[in-house]
């Protein structure tokens, strides 16, 4: 016998449908099916996720998704959810697994944090009318400039990243996204004059020709790290931990090793694959430098390096030292950000919010006046243009995105990319699914979706009275809390809105 | 200014005629016909008759086509004779020409029997003129004998059966559509045709007729005797090669022609159609193929080589389509071939039977299962080895039998997107 | 001239195409009403061949020299000597199927009278193509004898 209920429901409109059988070609849960008369379309709901393919694939709009409406006697502590995980576990006596992110009711700080605006003095600036910076450099800036007295520039830069926009792709492998949903997303980087990020998957040969706006990572696997792989970037990331599933590994099972994940990865095809917790030969600060150094050693000095790590508790004394191991950029990944599979455990309790993270990280690196020696990267759940405006206020220098773009793109937070099976295309190696996502069009609306939040950047800046994004980097003095603690604004370094 | 005269104006002219004018801008074309009709479908007559299409239906192209394509149509004009460069009609009228197709198709044939000819209900079914003197005469209390279950005869019979009593076919061979049919199919058919109400019989022929000037009834080799009101004499057509012959070119048969030009053995004088000895490129035989997309085809061939273009015809086969009550029937190729495997499949109301032979599909009989006939039509023309093909044949047939390379070049003709 | 071309590697075996053709084609134009309650039911005039696997929808070629006409014993089949286009004059055609017979892609339905693609001439823009949610259709110049 099933213990669990069904979580959704079908609700088909039998006035509308037209039988024409897309839902139930295009459900890969198989949810759907056509009854003995060939006709009428059944649902067996047990199986549905609630992504909603069907409902948006339907001609007719013939389809509902609802919530499966059961009634439980009332208990604020022992509810549906927690009864329908126990029963999960009772039934498979396995760690619960989850996709995208953080799915419970933690505080969003952004929600709580409001923006300034110009009156009379220092008035606003109108983006329409006036030039509007957003253009973002990374990498490591000099203590001072020293010119020649012809003017040129005598101070050596390290290699700097050139962005037209504060918003980057964030990593998601070959292999936990498919292909298309890849090539999409370095198709939009290169137009919008903005970076993608392999992963850790290494790079499918068919990437190769999206180099120039490309972050390779090297993981605590190593997939696919070869001397190409690393030159054909502009940043090198060497990841050490994600917002997702902090101090987890990752484990990408053998029957999602096709033969394409297993040449992009240099792995056997089947076997699995296997990102362990910690990279072996990282147990210090110093070994982290040895890494740093040894990829700069690898590719001339011309790469610049970034560390990534997950937001947790006190991850402001790891920036300061990754910064001083080498880094060129710090990623900080908070609890809320994407993955392609974690234990549900880890996603939800496991690691804090972005805000505050990168709020003490970047107070901590200008107490020891090191700011300047690393770009400090936010990741971790932006969900709108203000949530960026916020973060770079807060002092990060850039933001990487993930899951917006990959909603952009279809996906409906259905939160079983584990499952491999999904219906989107995004999440799924199956190439009947990945042929869904067609990259002419989704990398269009990937770029549309960032060319808007470009736009409304630049009216908050305007109404700001700021006309280069260069300007609110780190000016909190823009931002003033709401409802929040003393403590709270003390760590997010802000007042309380009417001060 | 180039001449050129086409006599006949059914499928085979009226395609050359067409062509021509695509071909020469200027040219003078002059289409001859001894029917009063401007250029028709002779196929439809049967239609007409059963009163699916009207009288003013029958046309293959609007009126004005020909006034706008300067195609001048002669009706009710018989050409007598054809010499060097010249024709005469019967009217006594010459025209110079430069080059000429004679698409004059067939005619009855009438087969020796006792006491048939100029009574009133006799009929033949093949032109317009014949359809509408057939329907003015049907009354529904006769009973109508139709010799030959070929495909005119039983295109008579349909169209006959909701106006008359009784409609009985007797047919010399020992099936229905002997010509197109193998014995299962015709079988099929032949109760099809009975549950309509259309008698058969088979391996009988009628012999004498009663009756001086209206046949009353006719007696068939059997001995038996049918009341008869109204005959229609189908038993087959034999090519119309008077002209041809008059003009001093080979016939055997059919017109004899250049396989790849529609030239007959007279320079200058070009054939096309029901009238020609075509080349079946599936058994490599000459033969008679009268059937309208060969028409229409060897018409373009001979326009194209009258106009002095190179242009090679691309051969002949037998493909088939037509129902009677309701009952379709799609057939290609050819019926039976030595060595040859048939692979069937029968299920409610339709049947399927394909004739493979060295791993090539040759030929194929289709009972209310034509649906993408055309791809077996393509795998007969086209010679293709059945051994490249994925999937079941006697499945409904479809692009995915082929590679996917193969697919895409027949849907995209090579255009990159 | 213009022709809707299927990249079948972006076909999801949706069928939508299939279901916006027959709208198209409907009496009402409205999707309900031309599945569920018109009668004659209107016919698709694309057919989305294959599995979810591997699929592709075909629809007229629209060729050059287009057997169907030339097979066609009524002149209902012609090919519009401007747009290029092949069509099915329905007042015309007696439904005799032979053009089915030697259609070499199998696009060319039975019914009353023979059914095919007009590209949607009323409209200009073909329903499928317009409709085909993965861009696997696509309406593309692709030359040809159409002056």
């Amino acid at each position: 016998m099933q213990y669990m209920v069904p979580e959704f429901e079908v609700e088909r409109n039998t006035s509308r449908c037209i039988s024409c059988g897309a839902c139930v070609r295009q459900c890969s849960y198989e949810v759907h099916y056509f009854d003995v008369d060939g006709k009428t379309v059944l649902a067996d709901e047990s199986k549905c996720v609630a992504c909603h393919r069907c409902a948006t694939i339907c001609p007719t709009h013939a389809i509902k998704i609802k919530a499966y409406d059961m009634a439980y006697k009332p208990h604020a502590n022992w509810t549906p959810v927690v009864q329908q995980e126990i029963l999960k576990q009772a039934q498979t006596g396995g760690v619960l697994l989850s996709g995208m992110s953080n799915n419970k009711p933690y505080p969003i700080y952004w929600d709580r944090i409001l923006l300034n605006a110009s009156q009379v003095t220092n008035p606003s600036i109108d983006p329409l009318r006036e030039p509007m910076e957003i253009r973002t450099y990374l990498g490591r800036k000099p203590k001072k400039l020293e010119f020649h007295k012809n003017g040129k520039l005598k101070t050596k830069l390290e290699p700097q990243i050139k962005l037209e926009t504060p918003i980057m792709f964030s990593a998601m492998s070959f292999g936990s996204i498919s292909f298309n949903a890849q090539k999409s997303l370095a198709m939009a980087a290169r137009k919008l004059g903005t970076l993608f990020n392999t992963g850790e998957g290494g790079m499918h040969p068919g990437l190769r020709e999206y180099s120039d706006c490309a972050v390779v990572q090297v993981a605590s696997g190593r997939f696919g790290v070869y001397k190409d792989y690393l030159e054909n970037c502009r940043f090198i990331e060497i990841k050490i931990g994600q917002g997702a599933k902090p101090g987890i590994g990752g484990h990408l099972p053998g029957e999602k090793v096709t033969v394409e994940v297993s040449n992009a990865r240099m792995i056997p095809e089947g076997s699995d694959a296997i990102s362990p917790a910690p990279h072996h030969d990282i147990y210090s600060i110093e070994d982290l430098r040895q890494l740093i150094w040894s990829l700069k050693e690898a590719t001339q000095y011309k790469k610049p390096v970034a560390v990534k790590i997950a937001a947790v508790h006190n991850c402001s004394a790891i920036v300061s030292g990754v910064a001083r191991a080498g880094a060129d950029i710090v990623v900080m990944d908070g609890f809320r950000g994407g993955t392609g599979a974690a234990p549900t455990r880890i996603r939800d309790n496991v690691g804090i919010p972005i805000e505050l993270a990168l709020a003490a990280a970047d107070q901590r690196l200008r107490d020891e006046s090191i700011r300047g020696t690393v770009s400090l990267v936010a990741a971790g759940s932006f969900r709108n243009s203000a949530d960026i405006v916020k973060a770079i206020a807060l002092g990060a220098d850039a933001v990487y995105v993930a899951s917006a773009p990959l909603i952009a793109m279809g996906c409906h937070m259905c939160q079983q990319c584990q499952t491999g099976k999904c219906n989107w295309g995004i999440a799924t190696q199956r190439p009947e699914l990945v042929k869904r996502l067609n990259p002419e069009i989704m990398h269009e609306r990937v770029v549309n979706l960032i060319t808007a939040w470009n736009h409304e950047i630049k009216e908050m800046l305007g109404g700001m009275g700021l006309n280069s994004i260069d300007s609110l980097r780190g000016n909190r003095m823009m931002l003033r809390g709401i409802g929040l603690s003393d403590r709270e604004l003390s760590i997010l370094g802000i007042a309380h809105a009417g001060e | 200014m180039k001449q050129y005269a086409i006599v006949g104006a059914s499928a085979a002219g009226l395609s050359c005629a067409k062509t021509l004018r695509t071909l020469d801008p200027d040219c003078e074309i002059t289409l001859f016909t001894d029917e009063p009709f401007l250029p028709y479908s002779r196929p439809i007559i049967s239609y007409y008759l059963k009163d699916k299409v009207q009288a003013d239906q029958i046309y293959l192209q609007p009126s004005d086509f020909y006034t706008k394509h300067r195609i001048r149509v002669r009706t009710n004009t018989r050409v007598a004779a054809v010499q060097t460069g010249t024709l005469t009609t019967e009217g006594g009228e010459t025209l110079k020409f430069d080059k000429i197709l004679l698409a004059t198709g067939s005619v009855p044939f009438v087969p020796p029997m006792e006491n048939v000819g100029a009574q009133e209900n006799v009929f033949t079914f093949l032109t317009m003129r014949e359809a509408e003197r057939l329907k003015a005469y049907a009354k529904p209390n006769m009973h109508a004998v139709i010799i030959g279950a070929g495909l005119i005869g039983l295109k008579a019979a349909e169209g006959l059966r909701p106006l008359v009593e009784s409609v009985t076919v007797v047919e010399l061979a020992d099936k229905v559509l002997p010509s197109i049919l193998d014995d299962e199919a015709a079988k099929t058919v032949r109760a099809h045709l009975d549950a309509n109400g259309v008698e058969t019989l088979l391996g009988d022929t009628v012999v004498r007729a009663e009756g001086e000037k209206t046949i009353t009834a006719v007696t068939l080799k059997s001995g038996k005797t049918l009341p008869c009101d109204l005959l229609v004499l189908a038993v087959g057509v034999r090519p119309n090669t008077v002209l041809a012959e008059r003009a001093g070119a080979e016939v055997n048969r059919g017109i004899t022609v250049n396989r790849d030009t529609m030239e007959t053995t007279v320079p200058g004088v070009f054939a096309a159609g029901d009238c020609v000895r075509s080349y079946d490129i599936l058994d490599g035989q000459e033969k008679i193929i009268a059937l309208w997309p060969n028409a229409v085809r060897e018409g373009m061939t001979a326009a194209y080589n009258m106009a002095g273009q190179e242009h090679k015809d691309t051969g002949s086969f037998a493909v088939n389509a037509i129902d009677f009550f309701g009952l379709r029937i799609c057939t290609c190729g050819l019926i039976r071939a030595e060595g040859a495997t048939v692979l069937t499949r029968e299920g409610e109301g339709f049947c399927k039977r394909l004739l493979v032979k060295d791993n090539r599909l040759v030929g194929f009989v289709l009972l209310n299962a034509s649906e993408r006939a055309g791809i077996y039509t393509a795998l007969i023309q086209n010679k293709v080895d059945l051994n490249t093909l994925s999937g079941d044949l006697l499945d409904e047939p479809g692009l995915m039998l082929f590679s996917r390379e193969v697919r895409t070049e027949k849907l995209t003709g090579g255009v990159r997107v | 001239m213009k022709k809707v071309i299927a990249r079948e590697a972006l076909c999801l075996d949706c069928k939508l195409c299939e279901v916006f053709c027959r709208t198209a084609h409907s009496k009402s134009k409205d999707v309900v009403r031309a599945h569920l309650y018109e009668d004659p039911a209107p016919v698709a005039r694309i057919t989305v061949e294959g599995d979810i696997l591997d699929s592709v929808a075909v629809n007229c070629r629209h060729c050059d020299d287009p057997a169907c006409v030339n097979a066609c014993i009524t002149g209902a089949m012609h090919k519009d000597p401007e747009t290029g286009i092949v069509s099915c004059d329905e007042s015309r055609c007696i439904g005799c199927m032979t053009c089915l017979a030697v259609c070499p892609v199998g696009c060319i339905k039975p019914g009353r009278t023979a059914v095919k693609c007009d590209l949607c001439q009323e409209t200009g823009e073909p329903a499928c193509v317009k409709n085909c949610p993965n861009r696997a259709l696509v309406y593309v110049e692709v030359g040809g004898d159409a002056q």
